[in-house]
């Protein structure tokens, strides 16, 4: 019982958090522009360039392409792209672990729907009749299989680097180091609970246990898997591993915003908003007083 | 003195009367013809006067001349007290104009150090670590988790507050944040999409905008005396218009072209806007816009108003409230003119003050629009406005990018399709274009010509920049019968490449000479009788 409690706890301290986080970022005051080329969404200056390449280029439309904003975004989101262009050894093993974490999320919610299937008395399994449980049966245990490894295996080999690249150990603190394990115990006892259940049955009747709030006997090791799962999905959205969260703005609001304050625009608009701001707190420096009054 | 290998962030709280020293034998190698030992001039230590007097302790170099020694220990104290307290308000709303760019990048540096690799001023010192563009970020997030966060006073040193703070500390912190150019090429590689340049700058408005410590020709030299005389050259209205007429009558007989100057001149469509360094230092350009802009027939003035005259804005490298007053002064001149636009000439920082930094800082209606020269100058050539002959400029010629006005505005094509159509021997820098390389005068850099800082400034923040120019020019270096040419559409920039020219006495050994692109211009009129250039002329 107690643990579908800390199963659904975390599930919802993990998404409250971070779209808390989202909020907070999101309310945060107009800043000034510092746009950052190439931008993906300049239409008609693929080079790198920008409107301000036309002559009178505030008489001109500012043609601008949503689809590869978010063609450039998924391209980040889906592979790092960055990192693959700027440094590929580190890349691969980043990669491994992101998309070990983006499988193991997949597979989490397979296992879910695989135990409603269930459930509902549709057998989930390689010998199953129904196409549907053949189907999740399989995507499953792709998933689960793939995921699990590549995620340990990226979060381990980032330790090692972290621990043996002269520059980079120099930079890591403890925390960061303890960021890293906390994953990499998660998914290795997730590796030792699952090595006996390959095809993922026995995983499927415990997540069917577990949103059902059934009470069931759960082993040792199971039991520090699901607690370790939960403190990280915890823990993940209060450290700096909400980097899901922070890399949205730092592209969509600060280095692709180029939206220049025009007459009548949106910008204009919440530029009158934040000049109604009087900030509450002020600089000491001399010329950073407001002169005196003259005196009457 | 450390080993640069074994310096950490945390390092820069250490009492050793300098961290770390540059050897010559450690910079990136210099491309022929420069790689023969003896080529470059040596690095010098600082004077033991410099010593006593500021901060040396870092590096050697003096970046900041106003940031002097403490007499006393409460002056000391005073210091540190005062940096924290402005380092707080760097959160607070008394920065809400960078608040949420600041955060993102003070919050979610996963340290996978791909932003080292883009800069020049790391690579150029042989992969220096105090270089490291997060070393100083580094350093920075040590001193506030250890004042200013929970975990920071609970957990210490778990989570990375484990350095110790005291004036070097501070005043190193200082000093380092004037060896990074602000060109952001890091942030373009940072699979985060985070700024280190950010932190650098936050660092610079600290020291300003809480502790009134700023380089001299940056502030009291800078904007102060832009906003009291008009210039940052200290170029009054009088001399302004003295220079104007000097300019004219030179042109005249140099050129035989009668030029005037239109000045004040009201419901012109364009005030253009140059950096007031041009009229000083390289004054053919601004009259090279002049020859050009007549030649074009566009209607255009220059202003005479205080500040009207200046296109420079030094605040954005240091100080957010001088850059608005600067702006905002700016703007009022060319909306008091009634023109319908304002042409930011051949300086990249003004470009960026004046279109980006600024465009938020005020109401639409309050100002006029930006925008640059270099369309303006390619629909001169595209439209076949003024007749040019390419053959003129058979000279090699490369082109280098001012950060502001590539990276950071977008401007790309324009200056590049110029020299494509009237220069046959251009060639392209290796990387260019928005991946261009700082010319390492950036961020005040090249106006910063006091104690031993141009020494670093020239041997290592410019090193980059002067071996793509050795790069693009491979072949024809050593034939000094040929003048090799420098397009750099930038007065700052133009500024580092003097510096660099004389500190390789490049211009004298090799033939390497430099300048804007509207001489390029002028210089292939077809109208022009003789070479605009003096290194042309028999």
């Amino acid at each position: 019982m107690y643990l579908s409690v800390i199963a659904y706890l975390s599930i919802l301290l993990f998404v409250g958090i971070s779209v808390y986080k989202v909020y907070r970022f999101a309310k945060m005051p107009m800043h000034g522009r510092m746009e950052l080329y190439p931008l993906p969404k300049e239409m008609g200056f693929e080079h790198g360039g920008s409107f301000y390449e036309e002559v009178s280029w505030w008489s001109k439309p500012h043609k601008v392409s949503h689809v590869r904003e978010i063609k450039e975004m998924l391209k980040e989101i889906l592979f790092i792209k960055k990192l693959f262009e700027n440094q590929r050894p580190f890349w691969w093993i980043s990669y491994a672990l992101h998309l070990g974490i983006y499988l193991i999320m997949a597979w989490t919610m397979l296992l879910v729907v695989g135990a409603i299937t269930e459930l509902n008395g549709i057998v989930v399994a390689a010998n199953s009749l129904s196409i549907w449980g053949l189907l999740v049966f399989h995507l499953s245990t792709i998933t689960g299989h793939l995921g699990l490894l590549l995620g340990t295996l990226g979060a381990g080999l980032l330790i090692l680097r972290r621990l043996f690249d002269n520059t980079l150990k120099k930079y890591t603190t403890p925390q960061e180091y303890f960021n890293l394990l906390l994953i990499f115990a998660a998914l290795v006892t997730g590796i030792l609970v699952w090595s006996s259940d390959l095809s993922f049955h026995f995983a499927r009747e415990v997540t069917a246990k577990l949103i059902s709030f059934t009470p069931f006997e759960a082993s040792t090791l199971l039991t520090v898997h699901v607690i370790l799962v939960g403190i990280m999905l915890i823990y993940i959205p209060i450290s700096k591993m909400s980097h899901y969260v922070g890399k949205y703005f730092t592209f969509h609001t600060v280095l692709w915003d180029n939206r220049p304050n025009l007459k009548g625009s949106s910008v204009e608009q919440e530029i009158k908003k934040a000049s109604a701001v009087r900030p509450s707190t002020t600089w000491s420096a001399p010329h950073m007083k407001p002169p005196a009054s003259p005196k009457m | 003195m450390l080993n640069q290998k074994d310096l950490r962030p945390k390092d820069l709280g250490r009492s050793d009367e300098q961290l770390i020293k540059l050897e010559p034998n450690q910079l990136m190698p210099l491309l022929p013809p420069y790689d023969k030992p003896g080529m470059e001039p040596a690095l010098t230590d600082p004077k033991p006067a410099w010593r006593e007097k500021y901060c040396t302790s870092l590096d050697g170099y003096v970046g900041i001349d106003t940031l002097t020694r403490p007499k006393t220990k409460e002056e000391e104290d005073e210091f540190v007290r005062k940096f924290l307290t402005g380092l707080e308000k760097i959160f607070t709303d008394a920065n809400n104009g960078v608040l949420q760019p600041l955060l993102l990048s003070f919050d979610y540096c996963a340290k996978c150090d791909t932003c080292s690799a883009a800069c020049h001023i790391y690579e150029a010192s042989g992969k220096n670590e105090l270089y490291r563009p997060i070393f100083r970020s580094e350093v920075l997030r040590k001193i506030v988790k250890k004042y200013f966060t929970t975990s920071g006073k609970l957990l210490g040193g778990f989570v990375g507050a484990d350095i110790d703070v005291n004036w070097e500390t501070i005043a190193r912190l200082g000093e380092l944040a004037y060896r990074c150019n602000l060109c952001r090429r890091c942030a373009q590689t940072c699979p985060l999409g985070l700024d280190n340049a950010i932190l650098s700058k936050e660092i610079r408005k600290i020291f300003s905008q809480e502790l009134g410590i700023a380089p001299t020709p940056l502030h009291a030299k800078g904007t102060v005396n832009q906003l009291t005389t008009g210039s940052s050259t200290g170029l009054g209205k009088p001399a302004f218009l003295d220079t104007l007429e000097f300019l004219e009558e030179d042109t005249e007989e140099k050129f035989g072209i009668k030029l005037k100057f239109p000045v004040d001149k009201k419901g012109a469509d364009i005030l253009l806007f140059h950096n007031a360094g041009e009229f000083i230092a390289w004054p053919e350009n601004p009259v090279a816009f002049a020859i050009l802009f007549d030649a074009a027939g566009l209607n255009w003035t220059l202003s005479s108003d205080i500040i009207g005259y200046d296109s420079v804005n030094y605040g954005i490298w240091y100080d957010d409230a001088m850059a608005k007053k600067v702006a905002l002064m700016q703007m009022k001149a060319a909306k008091d003119l009634g023109v319908n636009r304002m042409v930011m000439a051949e300086c990249g920082h003004a470009h960026k003050a004046s279109a980006v930094v600024a465009d938020r800082m005020a109401l639409s209606d309050m100002k006029v629009p930006v925008e640059s020269c270099l369309p303006i100058l390619w629909e001169m050539v595209k439209n076949k406005t003024i007749k040019f002959d390419p053959s003129k400029n058979n000279f090699p010629v490369t082109l280098h990018d001012p950060c502001n006005v590539v990276r950071q505005m977008g401007i790309v094509q324009p200056q590049r399709d110029v020299l494509k159509a009237i220069c046959p021997q251009f060639r392209e820098m290796t990387p260019h274009g928005v991946e261009n390389y700082c010319c390492g005068g950036g961020s005040g850099f090249a106006i910063m010509n006091y104690l031993n800082f141009p020494q670093f400034r020239d041997s290592v923040a410019s090193r980059m920049k002067f071996n793509q120019i050795l790069g693009a020019f491979q072949g024809v270096m050593e034939n000094t019968s040929i003048p090799k040419y420098i397009c750099a559409p930038c007065s700052n920039c133009k500024g580092a490449m003097r510096a660099i020219l004389e500190h390789y006495d490049a211009t004298e050994k090799f033939n390497l000479q430099y300048g804007g692109l509207v001489e390029l211009m002028v210089n292939a009129m077809v109208s022009l009788k003789k070479p605009f250039f003096e290194f042309l002329e028999e």
